[in-house]
């Protein structure tokens, strides 16, 4: 899919903005401060209906204004459709195909974009948080009902963490209660440990050849689930329950001492190998750029598997921060099939036949223009 | 806006009632000022009647004038049986069917540490001690469909476990007479885990 036309009205600095934009590579050049960003975002706005960057819609709407609209024209392999989405002081507005759509969920994913940002590259160094909260949004974007799951197993823990703290306070004595908790925990615990392990599979099969390509052969990547318990991929749904409950049966007294659930997915994290090696521990900021690099491709090929065409991708200040070879494969990859939009402060020093035919914009303090 | 004291006062207790906001209560409040005086003295009454004369049914917790409640008293029902269910509206509920002669064991809540509701809190005590007769041949838990229901119904299973009395939990999936098309990913993820042979 591809996004053909773009309307920003009192969007950040953009008092108003139209542009048109081509199935290709659009660059977009200008200055520190100039609003390039501010063009991803809206694009990833009209996608998703909330910023990457923050969690507070009102920063969006340029000041003194009182609501930001975002249009898009989207052609997909069923034809063209119109979305918008207006943000004001009140909430947000969406509509779709000119029909307005009461509930966000049923906006969200009519569009599909894959950001890649700076901060991206947090996924391989970050804290274990910043992983699974990737695995829950990329599964959550696919399967509705893993995102029901999650939610139930947020509570469950809830529940079991409460629970656990009145036995620790002797507030309660009651271990049959326990035991009911326990293992309404196990049982979502292992369906969403299962879909978990299906999806990194998939993400790795997609992740190592781009990866390989990306270094030019030299690294092979592996991407393994880190579970907290000793559970393995080879172990079916009732294989699974069986080791989590000897495990939480072994580990009964310590929880209750420490009132706290000591195992299941909220602990589980993710582990990036290449050649071998850890590479949040022992790798290279090179190599974690482009362990990144590679994985969020990988996450371009399976929305394409999943929905059948290839989403739109926001390359946001990256291409300076890979070297010659890596930014050309990375142009490469996406060439001809992939609608991609990139900010840079300058081409100058990018010699790439990609960025050679690609539109290019210029960004001056809140006015883009085509560069013929 | 100034109104005189009573209505004032009849305005905010129709506030006290869920799902009732200021201009439905003041609406409601007007209202009754135009009804004839009859009327209004039996709706006072009624609501005050409703409130002194009802209270639980000592045996199984359900609503009622007369204790134990007429349920329980009914004697044609099948004393074999005795269907858990959380709230009195849930009884209400399966009367509506006409299909289930059993008895019923009102909970009056659902076990959640979060809300500081434990196993003791609700009416399971109670229960147990109406099992101890032995009459009983299997409970039936008919707790919401959620998590602190599954984890209640979970609870009591185990506790009548030893005791041999046959524990049931009724069904979940699509409502019937519904059309596929409308029901949620959800509900239709947990219809195809309960499939069955046919």
């Amino acid at each position: 899919m591809h996004i053909e036309e773009l309307q920003i009205k009192n969007y950040r600095n953009y008092e108003q903005l139209e542009a048109h934009f081509e199935n290709k590579v659009n660059v977009i050049i200008g200055e520190n401060a100039q609003g390039k960003t501010n063009v991803m975002e809206s694009i990833f706005v009209l996608a998703m209906a909330k910023s990457h960057r923050t969690a507070n819609d009102k920063e969006l709407i340029r000041w003194d204004t009182d609501y930001a609209k975002i249009e898009g024209r989207i052609i997909k392999n069923r034809g063209s459709v119109p979305m918008q989405l207006v943000i004001s002081k009140k909430g947000k507005r969406a509509k779709y195909n000119h029909i307005e759509q009461k509930k966000l969920s049923q906006y969200v994913g009519n569009m599909n974009v894959v950001m890649f940002a700076p901060e991206d590259l947090n996924l391989v160094k970050g804290s274990p948080q910043v992983r699974r909260r990737f695995i829950d949004m990329e599964i959550g974007q696919v399967s509705p009902v893993y995102l029901h799951d999650i939610s139930q197993y947020q509570k469950m823990l809830q529940q079991r963490n409460h629970y656990l703290k009145q036995l620790q306070i002797k507030k309660t004595t009651d271990l049959t209660m326990l035991d009911v908790l326990t293992e309404q925990f196990i049982q979502m615990a292992a369906k969403i440990i299962i879909k978990r392990y299906e999806f990194i599979r998939l993400l790795e099969q997609w992740a190592l050849p781009i990866h390989e390509g990306i270094s030019r052969g030299l690294e092979t990547l592996k991407i393994d689930y880190k579970p907290s318990a000793d559970v393995s991929e080879d172990q079916d749904l009732s294989k699974m329950i069986e080791v989590y409950e000897n495990k939480f049966m072994k580990i009964k007294q310590r929880e209750i001492e420490r009132g706290t659930t000591m195992f299941g997915p909220h602990r589980d994290d993710l582990e990036f190998i290449v050649n071998g090696r850890d590479v949040q521990t022992f790798g290279s900021q090179g190599q974690q750029r482009t362990t990144a690099l590679s994985v969020k491709l990988a996450e371009i090929e399976l929305i394409n598997r999943e929905i059948g065409e290839y989403p739109i991708l926001l390359l946001d200040d990256v291409l300076s921060e890979l070297d010659d070879y890596r930014q050309s494969h990375l142009l490469n990859t996406i060439q001809g099939k992939v609608q991609t939009f990139v900010t840079t402060t300058s081409v100058d020093g990018i010699d790439h036949k990609t960025l050679k035919d690609a539109a290019a914009y210029r960004v001056e303090s809140g006015v883009m223009t085509k560069i013929q | 806006m100034h109104y005189p004291e009573p209505i004032s006062k009849l305005i905010d207790s129709f506030m006290k009632l869920p799902g009732i906001g200021p201009k439905t209560a003041a609406r409601l409040a007007f209202f009754i000022l135009s009804m004839k005086e009859d009327t209004v003295l039996d709706f006072a009454k009624a609501l005050v009647n409703a409130k002194r004369n009802l209270s639980y049914c000592t045996v199984c917790g359900h609503i009622t004038d007369q204790d134990p409640c007429y349920i329980c008293e009914d004697q044609r029902r099948d004393r074999k049986v005795i269907c858990v269910v959380q709230d009195p509206k849930d009884v209400i509920a399966m009367e509506k069917m006409k299909e289930f002669s059993g008895l019923y064991h009102v909970l009056h809540g659902s076990i959640s540490p979060m809300d500081g509701i434990g196993p003791e809190d609700i009416n399971i005590p109670d229960l147990l001690k109406r099992l101890q007769d032995e009459t009983v041949e299997e409970v039936i838990l008919a707790t919401n469909p959620n998590i602190e229901g599954e984890a209640t119904a979970m609870y009591i299973s185990r506790l009548l476990k030893p005791s041999g009395i046959r524990v049931t939990r009724i069904a979940h999936g699509l409502p019937v007479g519904g059309d596929l098309e409308y029901a949620d990913e959800v509900t239709l993820s947990k219809a195809l885990e309960g499939r069955r042979e046919v």
